[in-house]
């Protein structure tokens, strides 16, 4: 069984299509990171979150009122995966565990019927948060950099700034699609996390890998194929790995839709990122990096 | 080769399938049954323990406490003279360090020479340069911190949390975590209340050994006769003692009524596990596995009801040694009223005696305890006191002679090291570490369920549509790969259980993405098969080709994600740390299994003249 039999598409015609397009998308996402603001976790800003389940399902207003007494109405407050599960985060994240406490306290008080449980309890101060915040800028950084070396040394100069522009395409594509989809499909919470920082940074391992594979492919084309021009070159060996792109990333695809559908609430801004990253992944494959490769080749032509 | 890892990694996991049977056989077993199988079984059991594959608090629930020194209150604390000018200057400094990394005591620094104000007015010696008095704020901030984590580490043990991991973070932070803990209240007061300091007289051997004798005696049923209240007690709880007794009789079964052990078990209930020290110091010795039990016995309102009134029995904070390699605790006995707290103590230094080289620890009390300190001993020489920091004895020297002006020097350790650990006790009573939460995260038992079902869930859904599908599509060839992949699986929670890692939720999303990498390389490889066999290549030359030029992508792609791994690894804290682990793990095994296993089996096929079909 095989989708493709010798493909000969001209895939990096439209390309400047493909530059309008995403920086179009890119913009609307950096516009909507400016109006929303970018919504991060507590692990980023610091404050005390709570995962409560009730035995019933309770009201969210109720709940509201109960924590006005001890002054965090102001309280995000929101179902977690289930009616019965309750988050509610807070800014504040107090000395020791006090907020926490507080928070059980106001609750068990004012809904004395309602029994519970604490799933989870996270408080993380606003150092912390901080710190967060500097070291994943600093991973994302640096691994930038990791990448641009390792492949200048084994490629050319040119194919790891092709690289590195495209992952940076693709961490900024699905920041964008989390800015502008947060809020806007019930029951999925795409703040920034630790996790969605770990997704971003592995789909740039993801995307880099394919984009490198592809690289492989026209560094050997332009060893065989002596003669022909570096756009064929790069239009060849994306026809000749794309059964390979659509096996590998249709089935990291595949993958993820399940993590996304059925691996719970904890794990699920970590798989959209990456279910995101993905497919941005394979186009920036094409659309950027090889693009960017040739049309620089090009233009170092002509000046020659 | 593969044999050999495929062996290497089933002995890693045999713990883990060995304490989840175990795990298994106590659950069906209840109450009574349960406690006789775990005391039979106790060292296997911890063995397997020790070695299996460890579950992230995020999936089996518990508690993660990041503590950090407060720098400030530490100078605080250490600081003389303090006067207005201080306090402002201290409150800018908080301030400041509020906003920005930097750390404390630079800042302190400058704003001292901003106002042109001397450091050694307020610490030190009057003459110290500002570059002394730092170097020492730094050099006390160091200790603050080993003091900190000797003060949680010694109430972690005596809460008897099972697998604490208590560890330094960077120069001022300890991480603590606490499997299966819920109750957060009480882990505050665990780690942030003020560490409790005593000195215990010891009882006189003779009246510690008799006390022993008399729960011994209780114990055994027999009615002991110098204490009455005792005795009557003693029929009225007659039905403990009976289970009690069965217990012991099961702990062992081999030993049938006619062993002289089994007897002495049955009429020494206490001295079984307690034996009094030979040399008459009215020491107990208890043996490590046997601590619980004899604490179980000591709890017993009956047994409390035993002792005499300023009596009570203190555990040593470390095992010892014995010559045949057993490791035992001490029980001491000691007097309920301290007859001073650490608060008098000022100073305390591990240093080596001049003489003979021995460690030794000097310590320093201010004038009061200087005065108490002089009655005590002079009134106790030769007998022993007790230096117990939150109930746990550190060391139980014999007083030598009336110590006058407060300068102490105890000897008799065995090492440096457990000199400076005494230091660090008398320092803890002396000046508290003060530490604060900057972190906590709890995790229900119930919601690491879920996560765990979830997890594996999406696991092998992922793995079967992938298994399913390579097959579909290479035939023969995807069923290689598959074969790869299992292995692949095996090695990673292999190596995971061989280094003791942490298998963690974040851990278990780089498994899955492993899947994808470890898939993308055989397709790779089976891609450039099909192309070399369309190319009129016989079976094997297509396989050799496809393997060797398939290789170049494949180990660039996965070097680049590897080094994304490492970077993950170095940034990252808890949860983003254990999915670049598995990650790199990962990717090492990727390259060994679906590079070279299925090397092997295609060519064990073709050397069998069967022909793989690559679909």
């Amino acid at each position: 069984m095989r989708f493709f039999k010798k493909t000969n598409i001209d895939f990096l015609k439209p390309r400047r299509w493909a530059y309008l397009g995403s920086s179009l998308l890119i913009t609307a996402g950096i516009v909507s990171m400016i109006v929303k603001g970018i919504d991060f976790g507590i692990d980023f800003r610091g404050g005390t979150e709570l995962v409560l389940k009730f035995e019933h399902p309770v009201e969210i207003g109720q709940l509201r009122t109960a924590l006005s007494t001890v002054g965090l109405g102001q309280s995000q407050i929101k179902t977690f995966g289930s009616d019965e599960s309750i988050l509610i985060r807070t800014a504040e994240s107090g000395s020791g565990t006090s907020v926490g406490s507080a928070i059980k306290n106001a609750v068990q008080t004012a809904l004395p019927d309602a029994k519970f449980t604490v799933l989870k309890e996270d408080k993380v101060g606003p150092k912390i948060g901080a710190e967060l915040r500097r070291d994943a800028l600093y991973a994302a950084i640096a691994s930038l950099i990791a990448i641009l070396g390792y492949i200048a040394i084994r490629f050319k100069f040119i194919y790891g700034a092709g690289a590195v522009v495209a992952v940076f395409h693709d961490v900024l594509t699905t920041l964008s699609f989390m800015s502008l989809l947060n809020g806007v499909i019930p029951g999925l919470n795409l703040e920034i996390s630790l996790e969605v920082v770990a997704a971003l940074l592995t789909l740039v391992g993801v995307s880099v890998n394919d984009t490198v594979v592809v690289f492989d492919r026209i560094r050997e084309n332009l060893k065989v194929h002596r003669t022909m021009s570096i756009g064929e070159v790069i239009n060849r060996s994306q026809n000749d790995m794309l059964g390979r792109t659509i096996i590998t990333n249709g089935t990291i695809f595949i993958v993820l839709l399940v993590l996304l559908l059925g691996g719970g609430e904890v794990t699920r801004g970590f798989a959209f990122a990456m279910t995101i990253g993905t497919i941005t992944g394979s186009y920036s494959t094409i659309y950027i990096a090889s693009a960017i490769v040739m049309d620089w080749s090009i233009r170092k032509q002509k000046t020659a | 080769m593969i044999l050999a890892a495929v062996v290497v990694s089933l002995i890693f996991l045999y713990p883990t399938y060995q304490d989840y049977q175990y795990r298994k056989k106590l659950s069906s077993l209840s109450g009574q049954d349960s406690i006789t199988y775990l005391e039979q079984n106790q060292e296997d059991i911890l063995n397997a323990k020790l070695k299996r594959l460890k579950l992230g608090l995020d999936l089996q629930g518990g508690m993660r406490v990041v503590l950090e020194v407060d720098v400030l209150q530490l100078v605080n604390d250490i600081a003389k003279n303090k006067d207005d000018n201080f306090a402002a200057i201290l409150k800018e400094v908080r301030e400041q360090s509020g906003s920005n990394d930097e750390s404390v005591i630079p800042i302190f620094g400058r704003k001292f020479q901003e106002r042109g104000i001397r450091l050694s007015r307020y610490f030190g010696n009057i003459r110290d340069a500002d570059n002394a008095v730092l170097t020492y704020l730094n050099g006390e901030t160091e200790k603050a911190i080993d003091r900190a984590i000797e003060i949680v580490r010694n109430r972690v043990d005596q809460y008897r949390v099972s697998e604490p991991n208590i560890q330094k973070q960077g120069s001022r932070r300890i991480i603590v975590e606490l499997p299966g803990v819920k109750d957060e209240r009480e882990v505050e007061s665990l780690l942030q209340g003020t560490a409790k300091l005593e000195f215990r007289l010891l009882r006189d051997p003779a009246i510690a050994y008799r006390v022993m004798q008399s729960i011994d005696d209780f114990l055994a049923g027999k009615v002991p006769t110098d204490t009455s209240v005792a005795s009557k007690t003693a029929k009225k709880e007659e039905k403990p003692k009976d289970a009690l007794e069965d217990l012991l009789a099961g702990n062992k079964p081999a030993a049938s009524d006619t062993s002289k052990e089994a007897q002495f078990v049955r009429e020494h209930p206490f001295f079984s596990y307690v034996s009094p020290d030979q040399r008459n110091t009215g020491e107990g010795y208890v043996l490590e596995n046997n601590r619980d039990r004899v604490m179980r016995l000591l709890a017993r309102p009956d047994v409390q009801r035993i002792l005499p009134i300023d009596f009570e029995f203190l555990w040593s904070a470390k095992t010892d040694q014995s010559p045949d390699g057993q490791k035992f605790y001490h029980l001491y006995a000691v007097k309920r009223v301290p007859e001073l707290t650490g608060g008098v103590v000022v100073d305390a230094r591990a240093n080596v005696d001049p003489e003979d080289n021995r460690p030794i620890v000097n310590m320093e009390m201010n004038a009061e305890g200087a005065r108490e300190w002089a009655r005590i001993t002079g009134a106790n020489v030769n007998k022993r006191i007790a230096i117990a920091l939150d109930n746990a004895v550190f060391s139980a020297p014999t007083v030598i002679n009336k110590i006058i002006g407060g300068r102490s020097q105890i000897t008799g350790m065995e090492s440096p090291n457990e000199a400076r650990l005494l230091e660090i006790v008398l320092r803890a009573g002396a000046l508290p570490a003060p530490v604060s939460i900057i972190e906590q995260r709890s995790v229900g038992p119930s919601l690491g369920e879920d996560s765990i079902r979830a997890g594996l869930w999406t696991l092998s859904l992922a793995l079967m549509v992938t298994v399913f599908f390579m097959i579909l599509y290479y035939k023969t060839g995807g069923f290689v790969a598959d074969i790869a992949l299992v292995f692949n699986l095996l090695f990673i929670v292999a190596v995971l259980a061989g280094f003791q890692a942490t298998l963690t939720l974040p851990g278990i999303a780089g498994m899955i993405l492993t899947i994808g990498m470890a898939v993308d390389a055989n397709v790779l490889i089976n891609e450039r098969i099909r192309e070399e066999l369309e190319g009129g290549k016989t079976i094997r030359a297509a396989i050799d080709l496809g393997y060797s030029k398939a290789f170049s992508a494949i180990f660039d792609s996965n070097v680049t994600t590897f080094l994304t791994g490492i970077i993950l690894y170095q940034f990252g804290s808890g949860p983003v740390q254990g999915f670049a682990l598995t990650l790199m793990i990962g990717i090492v095994a990727t390259m060994f299994s679906a590079i070279i296993v299925t090397r092997v089996v295609f060519n064990l096929m073709t050397d069998r003249n069967i022909t793989p079909n690559f679909g």
